[in-house]
């Protein structure tokens, strides 16, 4: 390969992560509060406003929550200083598999394939799980 | 190969860092409106890098279609010739319009060019999020006509590239609005943050290069509200910051869908974002139409 090219691909990669670092130096995010029950009804009802929901339920570290529509489930989680909302059948959102104190809960898009909602220390089943009949 | 008079696009890289790393300052010190989250912008900047990648790998192929197609043009344009630069100017922006619409409203094109808008933020790296595959689907290929017609492929990129860098800056919060004169003709940050919003109100609008008047031309102008902030991203925003996932997810989507129902493909690669063949998906116009008929009933002020 021509040296040049090789000099000016070090020099990119390296101007990109110098960015990269003094972007996330400057802590300029958008400031987001931890969820609670509405302000995770109020996104909710934002992404997903002719979706009337039931209960909702908040996971422990606050980044993410669940909400039960009649037979669908929307599930909201953070991603940087945003959130993601995707939708999953409610059958498969209350099976889905705990690990290491969370909950993964699986959708089938590959734009967003799982979200992942802490459990409280101790629980071993989603605060949800009973919400089933 | 086309021996370039001068390269925009190398020549203002030292400004880009320049104006990143002052956005980043102002919202830092100045308290500017300037929002940056880490892993957001390490992304954007990946994909900046990666486009430049993409343009390499095909720049054989582009650089023998432009000469092949040069070979048979019609008119004789020379770059000496003040009046091909007014002309080019024009014609470049107004291909430009089309096919960054086109890019917005047709799925395989969208696959491509979802990249650029699927970051929540909007800030300088967001001009830098571009598609790794936006020359494999031909995104390069209307500007032949230019070049069959008889500007030199040289012209034909040097203005590419002039386009491209004046749409870095408009990539901003932290400018509200240009003088009202300026805004009248010129794409601006706020036309563009428009175009970046995923409210229903602004969704497929302002497709604009450098002048904002094709929109208001054909119909795709939506002026920024104050009583409707911007929200940005897409539709359904992307769930990690997973640089493949980012890059590929439309285009894997398109594959699940086309290999799922291989009647429907051309309605796959060829319909809206959103077009499903039983309708159980939502394109911009339904989600516009829904919003319409909502803040109808709730808000009639805001329908406006």
């Amino acid at each position: 390969m021509d040296q040049a090219y090789i000099i000016q691909f070090a020099v990119s990669i390296t101007a990109i992560v110098v960015l990269a670092l003094v972007a996330a130096w400057a802590r300029i995010p958008r400031k987001v509060a931890p969820l609670d029950e509405s302000s995770a009804r109020a996104v909710i009802a934002e992404e997903l406003p002719d979706t009337p929901v039931d209960r909702v339920w908040v996971d422990a570290a606050g980044k993410a929550a669940v909400a039960r529509a009649g037979s669908e489930g929307v599930v909201l989680f953070r991603v940087g200083d945003g959130f993601a909302v995707r939708s999953a059948p409610w059958a498969e959102v209350v099976h889905a598999t705990a690990r290491d104190g969370q909950l993964i809960i699986r959708f089938h898009d590959p734009a967003a394939p799982a979200a992942r909602f802490q459990l409280s220390p101790g629980a071993v089943r989603a605060p949800f799980a009973e919400a089933t009949a | 190969m086309i021996d370039l008079p001068f390269d925009p696009i190398r020549t203002a890289i030292p400004l880009f860092i320049a104006l990143v790393l002052l956005e980043i300052a102002a919202g830092r010190f100045w308290r500017a409106k300037v929002v940056y989250e880490g892993k957001d912008a390490w992304t954007s900047l990946l994909l900046g890098f990666g486009n430049t990648v993409q343009t390499a790998l095909m720049l054989g192929v582009i650089a023998t279609s432009m000469m092949w197609v040069y070979s048979h043009h019609l008119f004789e344009i020379r770059m000496t010739y003040w009046w091909a630069w007014v002309v080019l100017f024009f014609a470049d922006d107004f291909i430009f319009y089309w096919v960054h619409r086109i890019s917005r409203e047709r799925r395989i094109w969208w696959a491509s060019h979802v990249n650029h808008h699927s970051s929540q933020h909007f800030n300088l790296t967001t001009a830098l999020r571009q598609p790794l595959t936006q020359l494999v689907v031909g995104q390069w290929v209307p500007w032949l006509v230019l070049i069959w017609l008889g500007f030199p492929p040289a012209m034909i990129v040097v203005q590419n590239g002039v386009s491209l860098v004046y749409q870095f800056w408009i990539h901003t919060e932290a400018i509200k609005k240009m003088p009202r004169w300026f805004e009248a003709v010129m794409n601006t940050p706020s036309h563009h943050r428009v175009h970046h919003a995923r409210n229903p109100r602004y969704l497929d609008a302002n497709y604009a290069g450098i002048l904002i008047i094709w929109d208001r031309l054909f119909g795709t102008y939506i002026a920024e509200r104050e009583d409707d902030p911007c929200r940005y991203g897409i539709v359904k925003n992307l769930g990690g910051f997973n640089f493949l996932r980012v890059a590929f997810h439309e285009w894997i989507a398109i594959f699940q869908d086309v290999a799922r129902s291989p009647k429907h493909a051309v309605g796959w690669l060829f319909g809206p974002p959103g077009w499903s063949p039983d309708g159980s998906r939502e394109t911009s116009d339904i989600i516009k139409a829904k919003w319409r008929e909502r803040v109808a009933k709730t808000e009639p002020a805001k329908a406006a």
